[in-house]
Order: C-alpha cells, then sequence, then structure tokens
C-alpha cells in the first residue's frame, strides 16, 4: 500500500473514531505515575501536579477535556492546567490517571519507531516550554497557557501514531506481514497529524487558543503579535531548527519562520540565544 | 558617518525611520521604489539599504536581487509589512542581514541597524543552532577587554571609554577593587562590548578625537537601556551638568578625579551594597574617602546593612565573626554606636565579636566603657587565629 493510500484511509478511520468518540488515546504510563505520586504528598497541590503532568500532550488534553466539559464548566475556557485540575478536584483526577495507565503501552517493534516516538513527545514539550517563557520574557499579558497551545500543537500525531502501532500488530502478529519503515511511518504521521488534531480539539471542544495553535497557520497573525498560535509557530521553528523534531524539515522555510517570529513577536537575539541554550537538555531523558 | 539609504514608497515611513536613524548619527538617503534605489547606489556610498517590498514601479525584492546580481553587498535590512514566509525565504537566500515587520518600536530599528552596521553575523543561524553543534552564545566574540577587572564575565559595574589611557589607570586605582570595569580607548571597541555585555554606569569622555560624544552615548544606550550614562568633563567655569544632559547624559563626573567626587559617584551608582563587604566570617567596612557631610550617611548605610551580613554568617555556623574597621571616619561616637549594635546583634545569633582595624580605631574605641572589653586585632589573620 502507498504511503497516500495508507495515510487517507487512516484519515479517514480516524475522523470516525472521534466523530464516535472511539479513540484509543497512547499514554506514557510513568507519567501518570509521576502524578499518582505528586497526589500522594500531603504537601502538594494542584499545581505540583500540573508541573508532573504537563509533560505528557495526550493526557494534558484529556485533563483539559474533561474539565471542560459539560460536567464541569462553569464559565470561560480553562488555559491553564492548574486551573483545569483545580476545577476537576484530585478524587476525578486520581480515576482519569488510573484509566490512563491502564492504556496499553505506546511500543513499537521497530527501535526507530520508538526513538521517534520519544521525540515526538520531547518535541512538543520544547515547543510548549519555548512558547510560554518567549510571552514571558517579551512582556505579553498571558504567557502561562501558551505552555498547553505548544504542548498539544502535534497532539493528532500521538493519535496518529496510535492507530498506526496498531495496525503494524495486526499485520505483523496476525498476518506475519512486513510492516512500514520509520521513514515511511514519520510520513504518513506527516500526512495525517493535522486534520486529527484540529478535529480532536474540536469535538472535545478544547479553549480556542489552543485549537488555533493545533491548526497549521501558514503565517503569522500580525493583529495580534502575542498570541499563542504566534507563539507556537516561533517555537515550533525554533525547536525544529535546534533538532529537536522527527521528520523532515525546510530548512529555508523554517528559518524565515524564525526570522519573521523574532520581529513580529519582538523577541530580542538575547532571549531567543538564552531560551534556546540548553533546551534538548531540558526535555531530554523525559520518558526514558 | 555611515551612509543609510532607506528604500520605500511611503514618505511618512522614509521620513519616521530617516529620524530615527539620524539621530544616531548616520545620513541618510531616501528613494520612492527599486529603481530610485538602484539609481542612489549608483551614485553614492551607501553602508546599509533598509528595503521595503511592495513598492510601485519595481518592489523590493526585484531591486534586491539586481543588487546582487550585479555583485553589490551591501547589507539589506527588510522593513515590510510582508510576512509571508515565501518572500522572507526568498529575500534571505538573496542575502538581507535582518528583517523588521511593521509596524515597528524604533529600538528594533536602532538596535538591528547597530547590529548590521557592526559586523554582526545577524541571520538565524547566529541564534539557534543545533544543539548537537558548540552552542555558540555569543555572536560577536569576546569584546577587547583593557581594564584591570576585565574578565569574561557578562556583568560589568562599569564602562568607561576615554582615549587617554591614564585616565583608565586613575579611575581604576579610585573605585573600590570590588568594581568590575571595562576601559576602552576607542568608540568602536565600547560598541563592540556593549553588545556582548550588561553595564551599570557608561562613562563617555566628551572629548574624545574624531567621535561625536553625544552620538556614542546614544548608540551605547541603544545597546544598554538601563546603564547611567555620565559624561566625563575636564572642570570649567561653565554649567557642565545642563549640558551633557543637552547631549544626552545623565549626569557628569569631572576630570581630574578627586575622592570626593568619586564618593559622590559611588553614592549615586552603587550606594549600599559597597559600604559592607562579606567573605566567609569577616565584615569589612568599604573605605570612607569622602566629605565630611557623608559621615553620618556612611554610618546610617551600615547600620541599615550589617543585620542582613550577619545572618549570612550566622546561617554559615561560624562561632565568631570579625569586623574589619579599615580606616574609619574619624568620629570615634558614631564608631562606637556601630561596634556596639554589632556586637549585641552578634550575640542574638550566638556569635562572638572580633575587631580588626588600625591603632587610631582602638584608641577611639578604648575610650568607652561599653567598648573596652571588645577583643581587637591588628589583623584578619591574627584575629582569626586569636579567635581559634
Amino acid at each position: 500500500m502507498s504511503v497516500e493510500k495508507l495515510a487517507s484511509q487512516l484519515e479517514a478511520i480516524l475522523l470516525k473514531r472521534i466523530e464516535g468518540d472511539q479513540l484509543v488515546l497512547p499514554t506514557f504510563p510513568s507519567v501518570a505515575l509521576q502524578v499518582q505520586e505528586v497526589l500522594k504528598d500531603p504537601e502538594a497541590g494542584m499545581k505540583e501536579a500540573a508541573a508532573a503532568l504537563e509533560k505528557d500532550p495526550v493526557l494534558s488534553a484529556r485533563v483539559l477535556r474533561m474539565a471542560t466539559s459539560a460536567a464541569f464548566a462553569g464559565g470561560t475556557k480553562k488555559v491553564t492546567l492548574s486551573e483545569a485540575l483545580a476545577r476537576l478536584g484530585t478524587k476525578t483526577l486520581k480515576s482519569l490517571l488510573v484509566e490512563a495507565s491502564a492504556q496499553k503501552l505506546f511500543v513499537s517493534r521497530n527501535p526507530q519507531i520508538n526513538e521517534q516516538l520519544k521525540v515526538l513527545w520531547e518535541h512538543s514539550v520544547a515547543v510548549g516550554t519555548m512558547a510560554r517563557d518567549v510571552l514571558a520574557l517579551t512582556g505579553a499579558p498571558e504567557s502561562e497557557g501558551a505552555y498547553l497551545a505548544g504542548l498539544l500543537h502535534d497532539v493528532g500525531k500521538p493519535v496518529v501514531a496510535t492507530v498506526l502501532l496498531e495496525l503494524e500488530r495486526q499485520l505483523t502478529d496476525v498476518h506475519q506481514r512486513a510492516w512500514i519503515d520509520s521513514g515511511e511511518w514519520l510520513e504518513v504521521i506527516g500526512k495525517v497529524h493535522r486534520p486529527i488534531g484540529v478535529a480532536l480539539a474540536e469535538r472535545w471542544q478544547l479553549p480556542a487558543p489552543i485549537v488555533a495553535s493545533i491548526k497549521e497557520s501558514a503565517e503569522y497573525d500580525k493583529s495580534d503579535r502575542h498570541s499563542f498560535a504566534n507563539a507556537v509557530c516561533f517555537a515550533n521553528a525554533v525547536a525544529k531548527k535546534t533538532g529537536i523534531y522527527a521528520g523532515p524539515v525546510d530548512a529555508e522555510d523554517n528559518d524565515a519562520i524564525i526570522m519573521i517570529g523574532r520581529s513580529a513577536i519582538g523577541i530580542s537575539d538575547e532571549i531567543i540565544r538564552t531560551l534556546t541554550k540548553g533546551l534538548r537538555e531540558r526535555v531530554t531523558g523525559l520518558y526514558d | 558617518m555611515p551612509a543609510i539609504l532607506t528604500v520605500d514608497d511611503s514618505r511618512a515611513v522614509r521620513t519616521i525611520v530617516g529620524k530615527q536613524v539620524k539621530e544616531l548619527g548616520f545620513e541618510v538617503l531616501e528613494a520612492e521604489d527599486g529603481v530610485q534605489g538602484l539609481a542612489v547606489l549608483a551614485e553614492s556610498q551607501v553602508d546599509l539599504v533598509l528595503l521595503d517590498v511592495t513598492m510601485p514601479n519595481m518592489d523590493g525584492p526585484t531591486m534586491l536581487q539586481k543588487m546582487r546580481e550585479a555583485g553589490n553587498k551591501t547589507p539589506v535590512i527588510m522593513l515590510t509589512s510582508e510576512s509571508k514566509r515565501s518572500i522572507v525565504a526568498g529575500a534571505m537566500k538573496q542575502g538581507i542581514n535582518d528583517y523588521i515587520l511593521k509596524p515597528f518600536k524604533p529600538e528594533e530599528l536602532r538596535t538591528k541597524v547597530l547590529s548590521v552596521l557592526q559586523g554582526e553575523p545577524g541571520g538565524v543561524d547566529s541564534l539557534v543552532q543545533p544543539e548537537a553543534a558548540p552552542a555558540a552564545a555569543s555572536a560577536g566574540g569576546e569584546p577587547p577587554a583593557a581594564g584591570p577587572n576585565a574578565s569574561g564575565n557578562r556583568f560589568v559595574d562599569v564602562l568607561l571609554v576615554d582615549d587617554m589611557d591614564n585616565v583608565h589607570k586613575k579611575l581604576r586605582a579610585m573605585l573600590p577593587p570590588h568594581l568590575s570595569m571595562n576601559a576602552f580607548t576607542s568608540a568602536q571597541q565600547a560598541l563592540s562590548a556593549a553588545r556582548e555585555r550588561v553595564y551599570r554606569v557608561v562613562l563617555v569622555d566628551t572629548e574624545i578625537p574624531d567621535v561625536n560624544s553625544s552620538v556614542l552615548a546614544q548608540q551605547v544606550r541603544v545597546l544598554q537601556p538601563h546603564a547611567a550614562m555620565v559624561a566625563l568633563t575636564l572642570r570649567t567655569a561653565n554649567d557642565a551638568s545642563t549640558e551633557v544632559k543637552d547631549l544626552g547624559f545623565d549626569s557628569v563626573l569631572f576630570k581630574p578625579f578627586r575622592p570626593e567626587t568619586i564618593d559622590d559617584f559611588m553614592l549615586r551608582y552603587f550606594d549600599n551594597q559597597d559600604f559592607l563587604l562579606v567573605e566567609d566570617n569577616v565584615l569589612s567596612l568599604a573605605a570612607f574617602s569622602g566629605k565630611a557631610d557623608r559621615v553620618e550617611r556612611f554610618y546610617g548605610r551600615l547600620h541599615a546593612v550589617f543585620p542582613e551580613a550577619l545572618e549570612k554568617v550566622a546561617a554559615a555556623c561560624y562561632d565568631d565573626v570579625v569586623l574589619d574597621l579599615g580606616q574609619p571616619p574619624g568620629e570615634a561616637d558614631r564608631l562606637a554606636k556601630f561596634v556596639l549594635a554589632v556586637a549585641a546583634k552578634s550575640k542574638e545569633f550566638g556569635m562572638t565579636l572580633c575587631l580588626v582595624g588600625p591603632e587610631g580605631a582602638k584608641k577611639a574605641l578604648g575610650g568607652f566603657t561599653e567598648t573596652q572589653e571588645l577583643r581587637f586585632f591588628p589583623s584578619v589573620d591574627a584575629a582569626r587565629t586569636g579567635a581559634a
């Protein structure tokens, strides 16, 4: 099956599952475990739980979804995890974590694909961190929510990856057939993840600034220079330039995004140097 | 004087840009479109082009392409409301040095103009590098260091620009040793340093040959927006304070330096952190060389800062604290009052106070019954040995 055909079929399957609310979502048990540990500590609060939780985009999205759902909604949509967790309460969070821990492991038989799964997670954390810090250091009125926007900007990728892993198991275990290589794997994800991420975010009614950050934006928004979407667009390009990214990068296009973003958002060169230095160290090993 | 060509079909933009650039001390040339721009480049020596994208007759990218095809490598900053990445990526391929999105803040224009004219590499590669490669945090390399305390430290107390080496030496000798200082004889060196480091106070000589000190001060201020700008000038009958403010400085420091003027300078810009130094369990009073009317302020600051200093020593679990009086101002009652306050507070923390100072201080304190009993040593080493 060609990459195009696989991507097209995959998109159809996923959209149907999102519509029917039948997605199986991947998560790294280590993050769920860390949050559970934090909740056992009587001294720790929701802020500490949020700090542990915010390393996993899928878990974060689920928490956000629940907090903004009809059962918990009360006024404005929440764009920080602390706010969302405060609304949910410890009991609800614990049951969500138990459910998340029970999900199947996010592991491929292909070690290269496994490596890319890890980088995919690290890239999301790097973009979230960078987006938040960029807005905070440029004096934007709201920066904290940018972390979540950055963390979730590629939320479609793990969702697509999960279904690909499902197919991998079916083909290799049941039918004893060869599976695609890691290059094709990335290509399929690259083609499908964006509409899936947007469909998921809209279906789950995630806050509008987060949905805007997931949608691929061809250009910066000049009317709202400090928007989450602009910060995420810039942070995404910087993370790619730094090498914290799995997949092909159009270097010239990426450099142009950085060049425009530093003026559009108003980021000094000093800030960019400071934020990029050690970025890889800050995200490496999160899921080892 | 560097010349900057601004190519933009909007007269308002050319006027605003021209004003900003002139304030930096540069000559401004104008063109309404790419055709005019190329004509100006053919006739004049231009050091930098500020180029719009959308213009009638010939747009910015076409003008840029024609410049490069003709072998013209003049630096270009794209200054435009165009933010399409395909257009910017194309311009980057043609070798633009930087990009500014309209509307822009004056600081951004000034910073980027100065940066390009100083030969900074610019571009995205100088800012973000793959982390597998060694991180290049500094784009321009280390600035030349000329002061005795010049070091790799990014945060430096004083930047001095004066064409006379002797002025560097004199000021260095009169400032407390713990203050760091970079001194340069040329404006170019100073600007280079100002791009790399962060200074608290910048001193600029108003009489450097072939340098407009007012323009230099403005250029440094763009790079060091939080530093105090102080003019160095000879003492004259004129009202120099007003004159230097008109030139864009915050204040003036007169040459030749005198202890009292350095004292004023220190009080103004380095205030309380210099009155009492802490090292291990030794508190050292800064040397007092100011006017008599500063004595009260000197002791007032000491009373304000010593409890925190003692707390640090106590937190490090020392049993004894040594107070090195140095050369305190000769007012025995104020000195005795201060020493007693330190002794009382030390006792509260469970520490014993030892004093170090010259014979004169010992004598002065011996005149008060309350301070007679305190242990007095001629040196810090002797106090440490004696206390042990």
